[in-house]
């Protein structure tokens, strides 16, 4: 699965730039591969059995306790299933790109290298490195094929996360240093007995540092910026996977390796979630501009999936990486259809738009589905995630639990604003001519509703995958 | 398994098959108008003939209860299924009935419109949720079907999207109902936290058998009745309910009158045992729904607009149904005077509503003085139609509103303060004298001029004599641009006369209804004053209205126009939209929103923009930030991992 994207970056590499369909054709052959094997992955794995499976191991270097070591559990399983499919459906959207088409693929394929690495990694040294390939790639992909204030958008991310990665290496390198075992094995780093200092100290700093990444309130404002400033299919890796990157590095590296320091920071944690998620959706009502609502409903999405992290219980983180996923496959919706509509219009501002499910009956479908999404209606699978967070949430810290449910009413008057002005009304004559979705094109958002709803029935496939790993995961703590 | 088991076959083909319509019009049939109603029509007339003979085979059995585990996770456990119990077939029939009129009365209504094939979808999504909210077996079940009938009548609503009244509508209907519905799920989560069951059977036993906590009962009944006040239209939260009306008059009639809007209602029945455990949640509900009842009566006095009166006339009785249930929870009482009114207002309302949808296809205007001027009452079926509900909405003898109405004053009479059956009775006057406000209007109009000083009326222009000409009137935007007058077709008159001979029985069925659902029937000792205050409120209603409309000399201006203040006060809907509008602005948008933003822009966003450029000077190009500061940062890295290496070294 590694594997995959990686050879067709090769592959890309060695194509002419001149051979457009080639190129696209083996990036839409890589990610489709990658995304049968992250189905595959989710299929096979024994949810009885439990535990790591499809573990690689290698030693890499001994000195340090270095070792080239992933695999797949319950908590994985389901991001790497979202990674395939967002990277798959994203270089399906993104077939009409025309400018410098090899590099943008390369790079794509370069950033999904990194995030399939740092989902799958459990040596922590592997874990940052495919963490920084997954994050230089954005940089370049939003400079060159950016829009609206590009420059600024990417610096303003780039050194965000450096900012955050600046506090993760102390994190991580704390961790190494104080255990005492000179390894980078986190499954190993588990048993060690850290002190409460070290605990805390670490904790917090890994949760800053990663929670740059996934747009923490209040170190979000580098999120929607760089979704609007963002190509089509890099919005929906960025908004879609990359900010799971830091939720999952949060659970996976701090909340496991240090339950004390999480304890500890609960309440920070939980703070920071809730007023996340009610200021998100606030700041999310008034603004104009299609991508910067969703970049604001992505942070307070985020929220939720931090507050469920913060409850540490079963339900909790059960819904925490349900609504992971959840969030990801609904943002990546939410961000090709408006990349669909931009590409013809040119304009995403909503007062501007208008009347476009006259215009483009399916587009529009694509987008109000994941709005009714975001705005919780059940049938979707974001629901279930939702429920369980906010009932764990109510049962650990009843204030923010029923601020965060309060925050849902104006969740669905964001969700319909947008809707109603861009999609309801009289249409704009400026933009009557253009065409709907081609079937084509429609493959990609049709593949991301089909998953929407799946979950949304079947819940429980979900559900038990992630259990499967969520109670020895407490247990451990 | 499925297949040896009728009873859980049909609950499934009930679900399953409105499902299925739904998908199969949107995804492939939508442009298909006969295709897409011939699906919608065999997914609602199965589960229509499941539902009676549910209602005959199993009407006297004990409750059959089917639960799978659907979602599992710790504490949350999500079991989905079916409870088929006298209370859900009742309604179960009434559901299956009037949506089944309703799409067949749409054939004639929605014919030539460019959304057919999309109307019937909706339709039938609103079939798959509604019959699922009915037989659900848990709370949570209930409550995502709940969730799904909100959705639905969202897209019904904002139908005719085009128009931005249309859109505007469903957004304030979905949003306002979601104000409720928050209360609604936390009083879920409260009952999942501290009970462990939302398993409607459970839940009430409990309550009966005192094993909740007094608090947890009056916390989650309180909250749940949040989700009642938004759906079924109760003060504060009605204010979506009149709006609706932007939507077709055929989904008027199925969601915002009969059904849907009952369902608020139909789940206090539902839990009636738990609501009735705690004396205060009940006090609350009967003083919210006494000023519903009065608020929207006194709304429906002034109003001009056929479907706005019947709609604040919807609100009143919703009012008059949760009135009764609390009633009768107080004094002990049982759940059947309120339930039998939700049935028989199904049946006359529904009518009233696709009657006056004749009346508007037929004449193009919402605004009955104008379709009394123009002749309304030549359409004799549909005129015949209206005054029979007219007079069940009155509750005059023997239409079905009577028997059921004096019920409920029955139960209002046996609370101990008789201000409630003061203000019930008094909300009768009211419903007597607006209903046939309208009707007298109707039957024996004036000329166009003496309607005139009539406020909100929009008097009729001549040259637009034709009916459809008079564009501007909420109705016509969608596509009926012919100027001849329609024939009512047989598929609109067939329902109002299946709908008005339900009014005509269902008054007859008290005793064997309360059978059904209480398992004996209580001979009622007649309380002979009750009933002469009764028919005497709403007899000097009707000849209120008499004096006021009817009569030749009639001054038509209404007895309200007396007191100015007060007309004003009604026709401006009691501030109440005002009111939320102000809010939202103010609060939401003026203060939170606003202030949530600059924070971002200026504070937390351009705090951060300071550090940065003040980092390499602020006069640079952000080029030149970007080389450097990447250098400094992997400087930075460097120097980090040389320490580190350093301090390994050493400790060898």
């Amino acid at each position: 699965m590694l594997l995959s994207p990686f050879v067709g970056l090769l592959v890309l590499l060695c194509l002419k730039n001149e051979q457009k369909f080639l190129i696209r054709a083996v990036s839409v052959v890589a990610s489709g591969i990658s995304l049968a094997l992250s189905i595959f992955t989710f299929v096979a794995y024994d949810k009885g059995l439990g535990g790591l499976q499809f573990v690689e191991k290698y030693e890499w270097v001994q000195t340090f306790g270095i070792t080239y070591f992933v695999g797949v559990e319950g908590l994985n399983a389901p991001m790497l299933l979202l990674t395939g499919i967002v990277i798959f459906t994203g270089c399906l959207t993104m077939w009409e790109l025309e400018d410098r088409t090899k590099e943008y693929f390369i790079w794509m394929m370069a950033l999904v290298t990194g995030v399939f690495g740092v989902f799958m990694s459990y040596d922590m040294f592997f874990f940052f490195l495919f963490y920084e390939i997954a994050v230089v790639p954005m940089y370049i992909l939003i400079l060159v094929w950016g829009s609206t204030r590009k420059e600024y958008a990417a610096m303003k991310l780039t050194l965000y996360l450096m900012a955050g990665s600046g506090l993760i290496i102390p994190g991580i390198l704390l961790l190494y240093a104080s255990s005492g075992l000179n390894t980078f094995n986190m499954l190993l780093l588990h048993g060690a007995n850290f002190s409460p200092w070290v605990q805390k100290v670490a904790f917090i700093l890994l949760f800053f540092g990663f929670g740059v990444l996934a747009a923490v309130w209040p170190l979000h404002t580098w999120s929607p910026v760089g979704h609007v400033a963002a190509p089509t299919a890099v919005s929906m890796l960025h908004a879609g996977v990359l900010m799971k990157l830091g939720s999952f590095a949060i659970l996976r590296v701090g909340m496991y390796l240090l339950p004390e320091g999480f304890q500890y920071w609960a309440n920070l944690m939980m703070i920071l979630a809730t007023a996340g998620i009610v200021y998100g959706v606030f700041v999310g009502l008034a603004q104009t501009d299609l991508k910067y609502v969703i970049g604001y409903s992505s942070v307070s999405h985020m929220g939720i999936v931090c507050l469920g992290l913060a409850t540490g219980t079963i339900d909790g983180l059960n819904g925490a990486v349900f609504q992971m996923f959840a969030h990801g496959i609904m943002t990546a919706l939410f961000f090709s259809s408006v990349g669909y509509i931009y590409d013809r219009t040119h304009t995403r501002d909503i007062h501007e738009l208008g009347g476009f499910s006259k215009i483009m009956p399916v587009a529009s479908a694509f987008f109000i589905t994941a709005a009714l999404c975001g705005a919780g209606v059940p049938g979707m699978a974001s629901f279930w995630a939702e429920l369980l967070v906010f009932v764990a949430a109510v049962q650990v810290f009843p204030v923010a639990g029923l601020l965060a449910i309060a925050a849902l009413v104006l969740g669905a008057l964001f969700a319909l604003r947008v809707v109603q002005s861009t999609f309801f009304n009289e249409p704009n004559p400026k933009f009557v001519h253009f065409e709907d979705v081609s079937p084509f094109l429609g493959i990609p958002r049709m593949i991301l509703i089909g998953t929407l709803l799946f979950f949304g029935f079947f819940p429980q496939i979900m559900v038990s995958m992630i259990k499967s790993s969520v109670v020895p995961f407490l247990q451990g703590m | 398994m499925v297949f040896s088991d009728p009873i859980l076959l049909g609950c499934l083909l009930t679900v399953f098959l409105p499902l299925s319509a739904f998908a199969l019009i949107m995804i492939f049939t939508r442009d298909n108008p006969k295709l897409s109603l011939a699906i919608s029509l065999v997914a609602a007339t199965i589960p229509l003939i499941i539902a009676w003979t549910f209602f005959f085979k199993l009407g006297g059995r004990a409750p059959i209860i089917y639960n799978f585990d659907w979602m599992v996770s710790d504490l949350v456990k999500v079991p989905f299924g079916f409870l088929l119990d006298p209370t859900s077939l009742v309604m179960f029939v009434i559901v299956a009935t009037i949506s089944w009129l309703v799409q067949v009365y749409s054939i004639g209504y929605m014919a030539g419109d460019p959304g057919f094939g999309r109307y019937y979808a909706d339709l039938s999504l609103f079939a798959l949720a509604m019959l699922t909210l009915v037989i659900s077996s848990g709370l949570l079940q209930l409550y995502i079907a709940w969730e799904l009938v909100g959705l639905a009548s969202y897209l019904l609503i904002g139908f005719w999207y085009e128009k931005f009244s249309a859109s505007e509508a469903g957004k304030k209907a979905f949003v306002v109902t979601r104000f409720g519905d928050i209360g609604f799920f936390m009083g879920l989560v409260f009952l999942v936290i501290f009970y462990g069951s939302l398993d409607i059977a459970t839940v009430n036993s409990a309550a009966v058998a005192n094993s909740m906590p007094p608090w947890l009962i009056t916390t989650s009944g309180l909250l749940i009745f949040c989700g009642v006040m938004g759906k079924s239209a109760q003060f504060p939260l009605h204010v979506w309910l009149p709006d609706a009306m932007e939507g077709p008059t055929p989904v008027s009639a199925l969601l915002h009158s009969a059904t849907m809007v009952a369902a608020g209602v139909f789940l206090m029945t539902r839990i009636f045992p738990f609501f009735a455990a705690s004396a205060t949640t009940m006090t609350v509900i009967l003083a919210i729904s006494t000023l519903t009842l009065i608020l929207s009566s006194t709304i429906a006095l002034a109003a001009t607009d056929i479907k706005q009166v019947w709609a604040y006339s919807t609100v009143s009785q919703l009012g008059f149904m949760a009135m009764g249930l609390a009633a009768a929870a107080l004094a002990s009482g049982t759940l059947f005077a309120g339930y039998y009114h939700l049935t028989t207002h199904a049946a006359f309302k529904a009518l009233l509503f696709l009657c006056s949808g004749v009346f508007i296809h037929h004449f193009g205007t919402n605004d009955f003085f104008t379709m009394a001027t123009q002749g309304g009452r030549k359409l004799v079926i549909p005129m015949a139609c209206i005054t029979i509900a007219a007079l069940a909405l009155a509750g005059i003898f023997p239409f079905a509103g009577f028997f059921s109405k004096e019920l409920i004053l029955t139960a209002l009479a046996h609370l101990d303060n008789k201000l409630w059956l003061v203000l019930g009775l008094f909300g009768a006057f009211l419903t007597a004298y607006y209903s046939f406000r309208v009707i007298f209007v109707m039957l024996f109009p004036k000329s166009p001029e003496a309607y005139s000083k009539v406020p909100g009326h929009i008097a009729h222009v001549e040259d637009e004599a034709h009916g459809h000409g008079a564009h501007g009137h909420a109705d016509d935007a969608h596509g009926h641009g012919h100027d001849e007058h329609h024939g009512v077709p047989w598929v609109m008159i067939f329902p109002l006369l299946v709908l008005a001979s339900f009014t005509l029985i269902l008054g007859f069925c008290q005793d064997y209804l309360e059978k059904l659902l209480l398992g004996a029937s209580h001979p009622h000792a007649m309380n002979y004053f009750l009933l002469v205050a009764a028919v005497g409120c709403a007899l000097s209603g009707i000849a209120l209205a008499w004096l006021d409309w009817g009569r030749k000399d009639a001054k038509c201006v209404g007895f309200i126009s007396r007191f100015p203040a007060l007309q004003t006060f009604f026709i401006q809907k009691w501030y109440m939209d005002h009111f939320w509008r102000w809010f939202l602005n103010r609060f939401i948008y003026g203060i939170f929103s606003k202030w949530f933003t600059y924070n971002d822009r200026r504070v937390v966003d351009g705090g951060v923009d300071a550090v940065a450029f003040s980092t390499v000077g602020s006069g640079r190009l952000l080029s030149f930030i970007q080389t450097a500061f990447l250098q400094y940062n992997l400087l930075f890295m460097v120097v980090v991992l040389a320490g580190v290496g350093i301090y390994l070294m050493m400790g060898r």
